[in-house]
């Protein structure tokens, strides 16, 4: 039963199999899709990343160039050259390229015992009203000494004391020691009007007695002279990189590790250092650049035009397109399963209807030859198994040739009809009657305890012709002639048996019809 | 006598010349450039190994050298690209393989620096805790599980790249990143004893990895190059590069770095 029922199950679940197959290689697939394209939103993103950090890295670099030809040319003359300033940095032509520097200067390194000297020198130079700023006894001062172009908001004074300010002090002590470039800490927007309100930053390099030894931070303090300083506004050192900005990307730039709204050196966009965790799909990053020994953090986040830039729509249309195609699949399959499944219903039913014909007598609907052989062959199978009488009964209709030529032939099968039915009745549900020829029939009865037992289901047939047929409102009386044959006694095989009731049926007829013979008797 | 003079004489000029012949060629100057990074170099205090391995080996090779100070990325770049000949404890790997060429002087380990407060014992505890962040230097490689540790927490945006080891010590000391990986010089020479109170150390399992004079392929023929090696195998040989250690590291730990 399992066996039976195992593909009909298969069958129908296939639908729903081809379905789940489907939907699987299509979520493979979208997996897959959105994967790929999150790797290339990464790699663009990261390319943004690299990009920016290699801009301003390599700005900071042109910049700290400059400041280095500045420093060079105090190899070759003193500090105080005012014109000699003036006139390199005049020859820089600073054009659009290098906005970013507001201003180019020189400190003076002026230990207090130095400071009458100093003013005295000062003034000498041509500036009567030079004072150090802010005023007050310091045991240091590093004041401006000179400062071109005049442009920047920026710009410092002269005799503006940067030492006294602990920002730039912070850095000009880096570069006093190291003997590098280094970048102050963010300098606010000073008030008042001016070109750049933006934050910005100063770089400085030292300059140190011409030959000196520098090997050590003691040989290094002991030889400084002074500075030279680039200030720069933050909006024009970013608007000043090379290269050009990765849309749909927002930026923001702070001084040191810690972003914050007092750490904010620049923005771009949208602010990407603390909204971005809201923005879920958002990519972001953080990246802490070294320049001149100073950290800033950049802050790197996308926006949504990022992503429709540089993302690939495609793991939505393989979604769509996948789970359509998955159903369209699955009809499909459901379709042609209960195609076949029909298909088979039918040929089953003509199938049936065929054996059905080939074993039957299509008039009577009574068993024919071939399918009555077959039972005889099964009754004698099972009574020489289990022992027990096998009858046969050969029932010929008397004078049924007059019935046909007075009334026609379709009175004739009504007849015939009738007669079958009348038989069929007369015996037990378990024997077979059937049609041999026109008007032969025969009966089969299996498992009878004797031979008596056939004499009485034969007489009960030969009683049931004792009621006229009615056909066509016509009334017919119809007898028959039976001949008997009983297994084992009157035959072992179907043809002996055959023969033997044949024979008996005959013997009836010649009695004078209407009467049955058992093959037994003589 | 004078005979013998004058023979004496032509031998040591002879191997002088030799001596002429087997060092670096002094026909043109080089460049060399060191990275800020922990005892390494410090351009706060302008001394470090690699300042003072530079300046034997400008000594020794009595060519002219111009050092400068750059970005660790920036000088793999020019490195390859053959306008920049020398750097100094440089790692290699296949990429590197390919335009440079290294004098190996020193071998150690790599290991992970940890806060104390992230309770990690081990390397797997680092990378399971999906809220601890990593703190690498940019375009720097470490060995081989250190870089497929980092590799790995870059995939999950979980790694924080700067250009020097300065801000890392930082964004450790507030917690912004919670480990970072370096190795026995790492350690800044200013605010060690800070770090020190704050971490621990997590060992990884590798071996040492070797480092050593990195020299440009494309700005040095082969023949250079070996002519540069020697002059650090002789610095290996003579005590020199034991002694420079020394300087930085206690004897058994130099002695241990340097003798691989």
């Amino acid at each position: 039963m399992t066996s039976d029922r195992n593909p009909i199950s298969v069958t129908r679940l296939l639908p729903w199999l081809v379905l789940m197959a489907m939907l699987v290689l299509t979520w493979g697939l979208w997996d897959h899709e959105r994967q790929v394209s999150r790797k290339e939103l990464h790699a663009q993103f990261e390319f943004a990343l690299r990009d920016t950090v290699s801009r301003i890295e390599q700005g900071d670099s042109a910049y700290e160039q400059m400041l280095r030809g500045l420093q060079a040319l105090f190899a070759t003359t003193d500090l105080t050259s005012r014109d000699a300033v003036r006139a390199y940095v005049e020859t820089l032509q600073i054009d659009a390229n290098f906005s970013g520097i507001q201003a180019f200067g020189v400190i003076q390194w002026v230990p207090m015992a130095r400071k009458p000297a100093h003013l005295a020198a000062m003034r000498h130079l041509g500036l009567p009203a030079y004072a150090l700023l802010p005023p007050g006894e310091r045991e240091q001062y590093a004041p401006v000494i000179q400062s071109v172009p005049d442009l920047g908001s920026r710009r410092q004074a002269l005799g503006q004391d940067a030492w006294a300010d602990p920002v730039r002090r912070q850095a000009m002590e880096k570069a006093r020691d190291s003997g590098l470039p280094a970048i102050s800490e963010k300098l606010g927007a000073p008030p008042g009007p001016g070109r750049d309100t933006a934050p910005g930053f100063v770089m400085y390099l030292p300059v140190y007695a011409r030959g000196a030894a520098l090997e050590s931070i003691d040989q290094r303090r002991a030889n400084l002279l002074g500075w030279v300083y680039s200030s720069f506004g933050m909006n024009d050192f970013m608007a000043s990189l090379y290269g050009k900005p990765a849309p749909g990307i927002s930026l923001s730039l702070f001084d040191g590790v810690s972003p914050s709204e007092a750490s904010l050196l620049f923005q771009a966009g949208t602010p990407a250092w603390d909204g971005a965790a809201s923005r879920g799909s958002a990519l972001s990053a953080r990246e802490y650049i070294v320049l001149s020994g100073h950290t800033w953090t950049l802050c790197l986040s996308t926006e949504d035009s990022f992503e429709a830039r540089f993302g690939r729509k495609n793991d939505r249309v393989i979604a769509v397109i996948g789970v359509c195609l998955s159903l369209s699949m699955a009809l499909l399959v459901w379709y042609m399963i209960a195609g076949r499944a029909h298909a088979l219903r039918l040929a089953d039913a003509m199938t049936e209807q065929l054996r059905h014909l080939a074993q039957h007598d299509t008039l009577t609907g009574l068993p024919n030859r071939a399918l009555f052989s077959d039972r005889v062959r099964q009754k004698l199978a099972d009574a020489n198994r289990r022992g027990g009488h096998v009858a046969m009964v050969f029932i010929d209709l008397d004078r049924f040739k007059q019935v046909n030529d007075g009334h026609g032939h379709a009175v004739g099968d009504l007849l015939l009809q009738e007669v079958a039915k009348r038989i069929s009745e007369s015996v037990r549900a378990s024997d077979t009657v059937g049609r041999i020829g026109g008007d032969e029939f025969v009966a089969l009865m299996g498992d009878l305890p004797d031979a008596d037992s056939a004499l009485r289901i034969a007489e009960k047939i030969r009683l049931a012709f004792a009621q006229p047929f009615r056909i066509n409102d016509l009334e017919f009386s119809a007898s028959c002639s039976m001949g008997i044959a009983v297994y084992p006694g009157d035959g072992s095989d179907e043809a002996t048996l055959t023969k033997s009731a044949d024979q008996a049926m005959y013997r009836a007829k010649e009695a004078g019809r209407n009467c049955m013979k058992q093959a037994a008797v003589p | 006598m004078s005979k013998r003079c004058l023979t004496t004489l032509l031998i040591v000029l002879a191997s002088l010349a030799t001596l002429n012949a087997t060092g670096p060629d002094r026909s043109h100057s080089y460049t060399l450039a060191l990275h800020d990074h922990g005892l390494l170099y410090s351009a706060a205090t302008n001394a470090g190994i690699d300042k003072d391995v530079a300046d034997e080996l400008i000594r020794r090779s009595g060519c002219k050298v111009t050092v400068s100070l750059m970005a660790r990325a920036r000088i793999w770049q020019l490195i390859e690209s053959g306008s920049l000949d020398f750097s100094l404890s440089g790692i290699t790997d296949a990429e590197r393989d390919k335009f440079a060429a290294f004098a190996w002087y020193f071998s150690d380990k790599f290991y992970l620096l940890v806060r104390k407060d992230a309770a990690i014992r081990n390397q797997a505890d680092f990378e399971k805790n999906g809220r601890l962040q990593l703190g690498v230097i940019r375009s720097f490689r470490y060995s081989e599980s250190a870089n497929r540790l980092a590799d790995r927490l870059q995939e999950a945006n979980r790694l924080s790249q700067a250009g020097g080891l300065e801000p890392l010590y930082q964004l450790l000391v507030q917690n912004q990143i919670q480990g970072m990986i370096i190795e026995p010089f790492d350690y800044p020479a200013l605010q060690e004893k800070q770090i020190r109170d704050i971490s621990t150390i997590v060992e990884l399992p590798d071996p040492p990895v070797p480092h050593g004079l990195i020299m440009s392929k494309k700005a040095l023929p082969a023949p250079e190059q070996e002519k540069w090696r020697s002059l650090i195998q002789d610095m290996r040989k003579d005590g020199t590069m034991l002694h420079i250690f020394e300087k930085y590291f206690k004897p058994e730990l130099a002695a241990s770095l340097v003798n691989f």
